[in-house]
């Protein structure tokens, strides 16, 4: 337990990191693409460590997080844009950004942590596979309700309401301007370090120990008193809050996509997700964090091989070879590879800080 | 066990006066009524012992007592307070607990973590280590294996640390599901034995058991159960003289 100025010393310190982030960010990466790169990176994180709750720490099993991303996604969309419409539009400053980036994370979080609350209800009576299809059809619920509600079809009514998100066109802000793109490196390293903070606190908690122990034995859970029920909803809001804030993250997204579609919250995204988890090990705080960096950056990476010059000469020669399929099936040798060397993910379920062992809690002597 | 500790919270009831009370009670499992009107009534102090076959009913009766199985018909009171309106937690809070069937451990956690969990409800540290301690007392094997994974215990071995995790809320009335079930005979005795202690210390206990000659032995009371009825009841000495008990239950 730190003592309270510690921790506050903490805490400034890492504002001041974003803040000075925020401020030399386009100096340390001049790229564009490497800075997009990056930041779709830390959103992915975000992404990683919130369904590592359900999926690692509670043990149930959902193939559906891009549902509660895209309601994330969209919710901040909306509310940004329209606050950067009320502010009248002016550049989307970092000073700003404070006025227009709170009320639209937080009302991502609580959007996607109450479909989080609806989706996990069903989890009280469905295991494993059934499970899964419940939350992959939330998932598809919501992406082709938006896709089939184009915009202007219809004048009146529960669709026309819906066609205001843009229908397959995607959303892209009241006056179809785009989406106001406030969220600076301070609010996605300020997103990633908060959402470690949270996920660290929550595993080794007593609420992460109770998740555990349901997990391992429900009813052994419930004779030594953790409610089933209550904690698998739980894990399930949490999980849709952080998907929540992700998706906000990603469609405030400096320099990223001005509209927010529907067509990217599709089955691949939850899958890359699981992809982060399971790769980096369930249940693992730091791996989680290490599988949202290594599935967005080695995706990327094997695109920039492609560009270079022996492989594109080579290309050449063969045009009938395909190698924008090859990429998917490189990735899928290299998690091949990776899941045969360390089957239960990099970290398993521990941590980088304990690496080795778990620590068993000290009895008092 | 030692009395270092009373149980809490401490029952309200006097010794000898009713704990729990089952009145009437229906339990189904889907469409099939598992419980068919059982009434039970356990005294603070005693051991009471439920027998039967496979299906009677037994296990049921205990998971609907800790609020895993909704009451369809009936009533459960403990200490005077209606159990049907209480939560998972509320249950061990107000002093029940249970040792599922098949010792059924954390076997992933440690052995330490498996108990601290079952002090999940009282978070008071030092507290918490003095109970350890009195488990370890009780169940010496227990203390001597801490830090192993509990996955990696002996079935008896198992069995000890799923009652010394039960034991960890200090509940005032303990219910055993099964203890004896596929454990090695030498350390089921032990384990009869620290129930015996547990129960000395003052701990109310009801003994699920389908190894008869045991529960009779160790009870004081039982119910013996068929297909969700009550089939009998009594002093364990008058149903281990019965001749029907003899012929179905005690092998002649």
């Amino acid at each position: 337990m730190m003592a309270w100025y510690k921790r506050a010393g903490v805490s400034v310190a890492l504002l001041g990191v974003c803040i000075v982030l925020e401020l030399t960010f386009h100096l340390i990466v001049p790229d564009t693409a490497y800075r997009n790169l990056i930041q779709l990176a830390l959103v992915n994180v975000v992404v990683a460590l919130s369904l590592n709750v359900i999926n690692g720490m509670a043990g149930q099993f959902s193939i559906g997080h891009a549902g509660f991303i895209g309601v994330g996604a969209y919710t901040a969309a909306i509310i940004a844009s329209n606050i950067h419409k009320s502010l009248g539009e002016r550049a989307e400053t970092f000073q700003n950004s404070f006025l227009v980036m709170p009320p639209a994370i937080i009302a991502a979080a609580l959007v996607a942590g109450a479909f989080g609350f609806l989706v996990g209800l069903p989890s009280l009576r469905l295991k494993g596979d059934y499970l899964a299809i419940v939350t992959l059809g939330f998932a598809e619920i919501f992406r082709l309700v938006i896709m089939t509600s184009p915009p202007g079809v219809e004048t009146g009514g529960i669709r026309a309401t819906i066609g205001q998100l843009g229908g397959p066109q995607g959303y892209s802000g009241p006056d179809r301007y785009g989406v106001a793109q406030y969220a600076g490196p301070f609010w996605l390293f300020g997103g990633v370090i908060v959402a470690t903070i949270i996920a660290w606190r929550l595993k080794f908690c007593g609420w992460g120990r109770a998740l555990r122990a349901l997990r391992e034995d429900e009813i052994a859970a419930a004779a030594v008193g953790v409610d089933p029920t209550r904690y698998k909803v739980t894990s399930f809001v949490i999980a849709a809050m952080g998907a929540g804030v992700a998706g906000a993250m990603w469609a405030c997204m400096r320099d990223g996509n001005p509209s927010v579609q529907p067509d990217q919250f599709n089955f691949a995204l939850s899958f890359d997700a699981i992809t982060m988890v399971i790769l980096g090990g369930s249940g693992s705080v730091s791996g989680a964090i290490m599988g949202g960096l290594f599935v967005t950056i080695t995706v990327k990476m094997i695109e920039q091989l492609q560009r270079l010059d022996v492989i594109e000469a080579w290309k050449v020669q063969h045009p009938d070879f395909d190698l924008n399929a090859l990429r998917m099936v490189v990735y899928a040798v290299v998690l091949i590879i990776l899941m045969i060397m360390r089957p239960a993910g990099v970290f398993g379920e521990n941590e980088v800080t304990r690496f080795r062992k778990r620590e068993p809690a000290q009895a008092k002597a | 066990m030692k009395t270092r500790h009373p149980t809490r919270p401490a029952p309200s009831t006097p010794i000898g006066k009713p704990l729990l009370t089952i009145d009437d009670l229906k339990v189904s499992y889907g469409g099939i009524r598992a419980l068919k009107g059982v009434s039970i009534e356990v005294k603070r102090g005693e051991i009471v012992a439920m027998i039967g076959a496979n299906g009677a009913g037994k296990t049921t009766t205990l998971k609907t007592i800790v609020r895993l199985l909704p009451i369809v018909e009936g009533k459960i009171t403990y200490d005077g307070r209606d159990l049907g309106t209480m939560s998972v937690e509320e249950v061990v809070e107000a002093g029940i607990s249970l040792v599922p069937e098949g010792r059924a451990i954390f076997g992933g956690l440690t052995v330490r973590e498996n108990l601290e969990l079952g002090a999940f409800n009282h978070k008071r540290r030092a507290e918490m280590s003095e109970t350890i301690d009195d488990v370890v007392a009780l169940f010496p094997r227990i203390g001597e294996r801490m830090k192993q994974e509990a996955g990696t215990l002996s079935g008896g071995e198992q069995q000890m640390l799923a009652i010394g995790r039960a034991l960890m809320a200090r509940p005032a009335l303990l219910l055993l599901d099964e203890p004896s079930l596929g454990i090695a005979p030498k350390l089921v005795q032990q384990i009869f034995e620290a129930i015996a202690k547990v129960a000395e210390s003052g701990t109310t206990i009801v003994l699920v058991e389908q190894n008869t000659r045991l529960a009779l032995k160790y009870a004081k009371r039982a119910y013996v159960l068929r297909t969700g009825e009550i089939a009998m009841t009594g002093d364990t000495k008058t149903l281990a003289a019965n001749e029907e008990i003899k012929a179905a239950y005690l092998g002649g």
